[in-house]
C-alpha cells in the first residue's frame, strides 16, 4: 500500500516564482523568506517522495467563470505550466501520477463526492510555486504529481468542513492504493492577504502565526470557522487556507510540527509554511 | 455575504457583472491577444464588447474602477502583466493610498 510520508503547508504566491526568474531570491527583500524553506527542501530531500499531492486553486488560468469546478482532480500523463500573461516560465513539465489520481477519484465518487476529472490541463502558479520551494529548480522534478483544484476565486467557495472530508477520502485512497509508492501531501495558499477593495493589503500576523502553531494541534478550530470568518481574518484571497485542511486531515489526528517559516511580507502576503509528520 | 468592511466577495453579482471584461483579460493569457490589445487597446476592448465605463477603466488602468464594475484580481492582473504594473501600486489604488504610504501602513514596509 502506498505511505503517506508526511504533510506540508505552504504558501503559493506567484511573486514568488517572479522572484526565482529574475534572481532576486538573495536580495534583501527576499532572502529571509527563500532561506525559511531550507529546512523544508532539506527535509524533502531526506524523505524521498515518489509523488507530491498537491492541493490549490487555479487563478483564472486553466479555469475561467464560464466553468468553475468545487473541486477538480488531474488525471493527466502530463501537465503543462500556464502563460500566465507574462510569457511562458523556465519550468520543467510536471508529470502525472495517473494511477493514484484515477483511484483517488473512483474512491470519492464512492464516498459522495463529485470531482471534475480533468485529463487534459495547464497548472499555474498555485502547484508549480510549492514544487519550486520544496524540490528548487531540476531538470526534472523527481516527483509526479496529484493536482487537486480547489475553487476559492468564486463564491460559493466550498466549506472548510468539506475541505477537511475530502482529506479523508485522500488519506484512505492512498492507503488502499496498490504500491508502495511513497506519498507527500501539500495543502497550499495563504496566508493572510487581500488583493481586492479597499482592505487590499491587509496582513494579519498574529492570525498567521497563530495559523502556523495552531495547524497541528488546533485544527478543529479551522475546521469548524466559517468561509465569512476565513476571510474576516486572513483577508479575502486568505481564505485559501482553507485548502491547508484538506492536507490536515488526510494526516493523523496527532502530528509532530518537524519545521515552521513565516515571512511577510512576500509581495502583498503573509508568507510561510509547515511541515508534518504523523506521530 | 458582502458584509465584511471594504472587502467584496467575488460572488454571483460580480462575476454577472463583470464577466465580458474578465474574459477579455482572460484572452490575454494569450501572445496573440496581448499583441493585438497592445496594437490597438480600443478595438481589442470593442471587439469584446466592453461597455464604455468599462472600456474607460481598462484604459486608464483604473484598477479600482476595474473591481468596482465586477472585474475580478485575477483576470485583470493579465492586464497588468502588458505594462507591467506591479501588484503593490494596484493594491495602492485600491485602498486609495499613495504607494509608498500604503508599502508602509498597510505592508509594514519601508
Amino acid at each position: 500500500m502506498a505511505k503517506i510520508i508526511g504533510g506540508v503547508g505552504t504558501s503559493h504566491v506567484p511573486s514568488i516564482g517572479a522572484a526565482l526568474d529574475k534572481g532576486l531570491a538573495d536580495t534583501p527583500d527576499w532572502k529571509p523568506f527563500f532561506d525559511g524553506y531550507i529546512p523544508g527542501k532539506q527535509w524533502m530531500a531526506d524523505m524521498k517522495p515518489d509523488i507530491a499531492v498537491v492541493i490549490f486553486n487555479d487563478h483564472g488560468n486553466s479555469f475561467f467563470l464560464d466553468r468553475v469546478p468545487t473541486f477538480a482532480v488531474g488525471v493527466a500523463e502530463t501537465y503543462h505550466p500556464v502563460d500566465e500573461g507574462w510569457g511562458p516560465r523556465n519550468v520543467p513539465d510536471f508529470k502525472g501520477a495517473q494511477d493514484l489520481s484515477w483511484h483517488f477519484v473512483d474512491q470519492l465518487v464512492e464516498r459522495h463526492f463529485d470531482p471534475l476529472v480533468c485529463r487534459e490541463i495547464d497548472v499555474d502558479h498555485g502547484l508549480q510555486v510549492p514544487m519550486e520551494l520544496f524540490f528548487g529548480h531540476p531538470e526534472a522534478w523527481p516527483v509526479k504529481v496529484l493536482p487537486i483544484w480547489v475553487n476559492t476565486i468564486q463564491f460559493p467557495i466550498p466549506t472548510p468542513q468539506r475541505c477537511w472530508d475530502m482529506g479523508k477520502v485522500l488519506r484512505d485512497a492512498i492507503e488502499s492504493f496498490p504500491g508502495d509508492e511513497r506519498v507527500v501531501i501539500m495543502g497550499t495558499g495563504g496566508l493572510s492577504h487581500q488583493l481586492q477593495g479597499s482592505r487590499a493589503g491587509f496582513i494579519n500576523r498574529t492570525a498567521d502565526e497563530a495559523w502556523l502553531n495552531g495547524i497541528a494541534d488546533n485544527y478543529d478550530h479551522y475546521r469548524n470557522m466559517t468561509r465569512e470568518e476565513y476571510v474576516e481574518e486572513f483577508g479575502s484571497e486568505g481564505a485559501e487556507l482553507i485548502m491547508w485542511l484538506v492536507m490536515r486531515a488526510a494526516m493523523n489526528d496527532k502530528v509532530t510540527l518537524k519545521h515552521r517559516h513565516y515571512h511577510a511580507p512576500a509581495s502583498m502576503t503573509g508568507a510561510g509554511m509547515v511541515v508534518l509528520e504523523n506521530a | 455575504m458582502s458584509t465584511i468592511p471594504e472587502t467584496p466577495l467575488y460572488d454571483r453579482a460580480g462575476s454577472i457583472r463583470g464577466y465580458r471584461m474578465n474574459k477579455m483579460a482572460m484572452s490575454l493569457g494569450i501572445p496573440a491577444n496581448r499583441e493585438a490589445f497592445k496594437a490597438d487597446e480600443a478595438a481589442f476592448l470593442d471587439s469584446h464588447g466592453l461597455s464604455e465605463a468599462e472600456k474607460t477603466a481598462v484604459m486608464t488602468r483604473d484598477w479600482h474602477e476595474m473591481v468596482a464594475l465586477g472585474g475580478n484580481l485575477f483576470f485583470i492582473l493579465k492586464i497588468s502583466a502588458i505594462d507591467p504594473t506591479p501588484m503593490t501600486r494596484i493594491g495602492a489604488a485600491q485602498a486609495g493610498m499613495d504607494h509608498d504610504l500604503f508599502l508602509q501602513q498597510r505592508l509594514g514596509k519601508l
